[in-house]
């Protein structure tokens, strides 16, 4: 207690609380623009943290970290787009909320949600640091293996009404999870060569890729602003009212995630997920999630801080990072002289107590200045969409580029960005994508090592059984009640989420969905050619990928076939104005490639100013020499060089 | 006649080329003022690597002459090969762009990885700073001694990343010193593994020093782990078999072969021993300079690696943040970090062949 109120007094030196405030405000920047979550915020901060004490200089990312998930709900409910890959619930519920035009609602509780998930894991940063460590002892390969495989469960609950392509797309991002090396067998596979490719795609860029490019796309065709009613954001009280709702379904959610942060490496994503699946199997009408259900909404957001707070757990106790941002944070420790383990709660009690106090500080200001901002933030959603795409695409740009620095980054943000439109045409689900992505790697890591080191003993660990009973218990708990409801004769009301009348099965097809159902058949049938040469224990989990998933293609390609030849008449291309703006951005990523960054980016401004954004030639200059000298800002801040063309830099 | 008048012209100019440099190094000091150099570090922030070269900043920044600005940058990805890469296209011979890696690019170049486009050989070297590792074992495994561990016959069971990383030089050792270990690859990191071998799951591991020191000692004190030997560090012939100054209480693998078997260590396997433990212990973690770099920049990096081994403030940080040990200079390691950089064809075939057939690598 004594070094409790001796850490507040600490962080309570002005110098310190700037720091801390400084960081709260980067992470609410970094949060809010999509690809720049966490890791980015944090990594940019790093040198500044030496300008300060060691105190200081902790606090500073300690705010940036802290925040990052409670600010990337305004991006995620405006604008569709995750604004980090632990948010997509929050992008999928928050956003159609918005488009309800109850974008104040989804983001009072979003933000509510956050900050009790930061203050959930700040309190048990507290209490458990003494008493945790044999709880991150206990959780072996086996308890890490059925972690990954939970979220892997609950993220079915993603899947939607039309199952085959549900299930085709969580194939699809576990085939995609497995681009890079094979933990068990030194095989890399599908690279093609590629250095790029070796360590596999990077999650940021999955996710910007899958969400962000389609919405960019869609609504720069559009025209219009980002939502079709006037949202009014200064009435908070729906926002608390679903908050008060909702609140142990947090605190649950909450505790979800402080127990991902425990788990090194599943983490932030997997916690996300499982604690959405709560919402869902904790609901009773089950028929609004994916079409703007608060439950979502707040289960997501009250897990993903928590567990970015927790992940400093194992980080502090272990020296093993929960996270990529946690990770940083490490180095940062021991570049001030702190070597956590065992003995840093006994030797440095005042520095794990300021930790716990700058992380819960920094939740409530955070949500605080969140509340303060939105009504400005909104009125951006109203004016022409096209003024904001142009910088959102470029900060997307930035961001995919800080991963490597190299093109690779970009291409692969294109195509995914591509696909991604279609699959949205198509009406496949992209959320199994990417949880399939983000699963795949500690699903493939666990399985192996748990059966080298453990054989099938595992399976009657108690811990694996525990965490098995989040899925078991629930299962058996329906049945039963189902069987109870019968006995009474009483038809029970609303455990059939599948039956939905409002939504009449498609007759015929389209152009994005034959395109799709092709697509995926060759995806998988390529990989499948490529897959017989790996080693049999670098084959097994993308034959489990692509085996269902072409099948199921397959089946999709039959199914979309006989529907085009049943009703020619049905047949269309869908969304064709938007055609146009995939090939701008296509000319815009070889503009990068062949003439360099600079180049391309003042043309493609230009261009999209005077043409979608309907400014004049002035206007247009001025405001893109406003963004221009911002996004080479950002890169200088990032300390990292905009992308070089291939014919600047090899002719001059 | 002409091709006589040729030969003595293309010696004579050799030979006032020669004496242009011995001039220059004797007399001309190579000075950095104005500018910036760039220390590139091929891996994500907040790794060992990253905070290494983030820890010399600031005494490169005070000890280079002229005082330049030191600015670390990272370019992570392909497991440090992309930045790699980068870093051969991109590099000037000017001494202000610095490669900062680690064996995790050594190794793809010695064993022929084909994304590899960077030639780590023809490149000088600016400054380095050696990794040392220390071995242990469960105490519940029973053994006591190095020798116990060679005669084990109980189940051991090593956790690693992967075969041809770090991991490489350990089981080397175990190779040469046949002990029966069976390892369990395809872990994330050094740090996830040191959890695995707490909680029992495997019961033989390595750390680095700096972890070694901050996170395990205290569980051999308490006697919950029995430490056995060191992988060693460079004697003044630039063979990997002196003690570790930073564990000096260990015996080095050549100690306990030495030891066990009562002879010196010989054949392929020692060779390839020597090879990869240099490149990852000995030369562990290496700043490279374009291959062209004039002599006069490698020896103000000398310099200043002169400088900072005798700053107060360096040897007192340097001992936890990266376990006490003296910088590495280039003008004593060049030779013998490309020769490591070079094994025969012999070790090399020795390496393919064990890692394709004992770890399943596939190349």
């Amino acid at each position: 207690m004594d070094n409790a109120l001796a850490a507040l007094s600490e962080l309570f030196e002005p110098l310190r609380l700037f720091a801390l405030i400084m960081g709260v405000l980067a992470g609410m920047v970094f949060g809010m623009l999509p690809g720049l979550g966490g890791v980015a915020a944090v990594s940019i901060m790093l040198p500044f943290i030496f300008l300060f004490d060691s105190y200081a200089g902790l606090a500073l990312l300690l705010g940036a970290i802290s925040v990052v998930y409670t600010s990337d709900t305004i991006t995620s409910v405006l604008l569709g787009a995750p604004g980090s890959p632990a948010s997509a619930p929050t992008a999928i519920e928050g956003h159609a909320m918005a488009r309800r035009g109850e974008a104040a609602t989804a983001l009072g509780l979003g933000f509510l949600a956050s900050m009790t998930g930061g203050l959930i894991g700040a309190m048990t940063l507290a209490l458990a640091i003494p008493v945790a460590g044999p709880i991150v002892l206990a959780l072996g390969t086996p308890e890490l293996l059925m972690f990954a495989l939970i979220g892997l469960y609950f993220a079915s609950s993603m899947i939607g009404r039309d199952l085959a392509v549900g299930l085709a797309a969580g194939c699809l991002g576990l085939l995609i999870g497995t681009i890079g090396p094979a933990p068990a067998a030194a095989n890399f596979r599908f690279t093609f060569g590629q250095a790029y490719l070796l360590d596999g795609l990077s999650l940021t860029i999955v996710a910007l890729g899958l969400f962000a490019v389609p919405e960019i796309i869609s609504m720069l065709s559009g025209g219009g602003g980002i939502s079709s009613k006037r949202q009014v954001v200064s009435n908070w009280s729906s926002g608390f009212v679903e908050f008060w709702k909702s609140r142990w379904l947090i605190i649950r959610s909450a505790f979800i995630g402080t127990f991902g942060g425990f788990v090194p490496a599943v983490g932030a994503n997997a916690s996300t997920w499982v604690a959405y699946g709560h919402a869902m199997s904790s609901t009773k009408d089950k028929s609004r999630f994916g079409k703007g259900e608060p439950r979502g909404v707040a289960a997501a957001e009250g897990a993903n801080n928590a567990t970015v707070i927790s992940d400093l757990v194992p980080t502090l106790l272990f020296s093993v990072p929960g996270g990529p941002a946690a990770a940083i944070f490490l180095g940062a420790l021991f570049s001030f002289g702190f070597f956590p383990g065992p003995r840093m709660v006994t030797e440095e009690p005042v520095l794990l107590y300021l930790i716990v106090w700058s992380v819960a500080l920094a939740s409530i200001v955070g949500a605080a200045i969140c509340f303060a901002i939105t009504p400005l933030v909104a009125q951006l959603t109203r004016i022409r969409f096209a003024l904001i795409a142009a910088p959102l695409m470029l900060v997307m740009v930035a961001g995919a580029y800080q991963a490597t620095q190299s093109l690779g980054d970009i291409s692969i943000l294109l195509l995914l960005g591509v696909i991604g439109w279609i699959m949205k045409q198509a009406e496949w689900p992209r959320a199994p994508v990417l949880v399939g992505f983000v699963l795949a790697t500690p699903v493939e890591q666990y399985f192996w090592l748990t059966t080298q080191i453990h054989g099938w003993s595992w399976l009657g660990r108690p811990g694996v059984l525990l965490i098995a009973s989040f899925i078991i218990v629930p299962l058996i708990w329906r049945a039963a009640s189902r069987w109870i409801a019968k006995r009474k004769a009483i038809s029970p009301l609303s455990v059939s989420a599948d039956a939905d009348p409002d939504v009449s099965k498609p007759t015929g097809t389209t152009a994005a969905r034959l395109a799709m159902s092709v697509i995926a058949v060759a995806i998988f049938g390529y990989a499948l050619a490529e897959a017989m040469g790996f080693r049999a224990n670098a084959r097994l989990l993308p034959l489990l990928a692509i085996i269902p998933g072409l099948a199921l293609a397959i089946f999709v390609v039959v199914r979309e076939g006989i529907r085009l030849t049943r009703n020619v008449d049905q047949f269309h291309f869908e969304a064709k104005a938007d055609y146009p703006i995939i090939a701008l951005l296509i000319g815009y990523a070889l503009g990068i490639a062949l003439f360099g960054f600079q180049v391309a980016t003042a043309v493609f401004l230009i261009f999209v100013l005077t043409r979608f954004a309907g400014l004049r030639l002035l206007g247009a200059l001025a405001y893109a020499t406003i963004l221009f000298v911002g996004i080479n800002g950002l890169f200088s801040l990032m300390r990292i060089a905009p992308p070089e063309g291939y014919l600047i830099s090899n002719l001059f | 006649m002409t091709r006589h008048t040729k030969l003595s012209g293309s010696s004579a100019l050799a030979v006032s080329l020669m004496a242009l440099l011995g001039a220059n190094h004797a007399t001309a000091q190579h000075s950095f003022e104005g500018q910036t150099i760039e220390v590139v570090v091929p891996f994500a922030p907040g790794g060992a690597t990253d905070v290494a070269a983030r820890f010399l900043e600031r005494f490169l920044e005070r000890h280079l002459e002229g005082n330049p600005n030191v600015e670390v940058t990272n370019r992570g990805g392909g497991g440090s090969i992309l930045g790699a890469n980068w870093f051969q296209q991109n590099a000037r011979p000017d001494g202000q762009t610095v490669l900062f890696t680690t064996s995790s690019t050594a190794n793809p170049y010695v064993l022929g990885q084909p994304e590899v486009e960077y030639d780590l050989a023809a490149m000088r070297m600016a400054y380095g700073l050696p990794f040392g590792s220390v071995t242990y074992v469960a105490a519940n495994t029973g053994i006591e001694t190095p020798e116990d561990f060679v005669n084990a016959s109980g189940p051991l069971l090593y956790g690693g990343i992967a075969a041809a990383a770090s991991d490489l030089p350990t089981l080397l050792s175990f190779e040469v010193l046949g002990v029966d270990v069976r390892s369990v690859l395809g872990f994330t990191g050094r740090g996830p593994i040191r959890l695995a071998f707490e909680r029992g799951e495997t019961n033989v591991d390595f750390q680095f020093t700096p972890v070694y020191m901050t996170q395990v000692a205290s569980s051999v004190e308490d006697g919950s782990s029995v430490a056995l030997m060191t992988g060693g560090s460079m004697d003044e012939n630039g063979r990997l078999i002196a003690r570790d100054p930073a564990v000096p209480d260990l015996p080095s693998v050549y100690e306990v072969y030495v030891d066990v078997f009562g002879e010196e260590p010989s054949g392929v396997e020692w060779d390839a021993y020597q090879a990869m433990g240099a490149l990852t212990l000995a030369y562990g973690l290496t700043a490279y300079l374009h291959p062209d770099t004039p002599d006069e920049i490698v020896n103000a990096f000398a310099d200043a690696v002169a400088r900072i081994n005798e700053d107060p403030e360096f040897i007192e940080e340097g001992q936890q943040v990266v376990g006490g040990y003296a910088m590495t200079s280039p003008v004593d390691a060049e030779a013998a970090l490309r020769a490591a950089l070079q094994p025969s064809d012999e070790v090399r075939e020795y390496l393919i062949n064990l890692l394709t057939d004992k770890f399943d690598v596939q190349f």
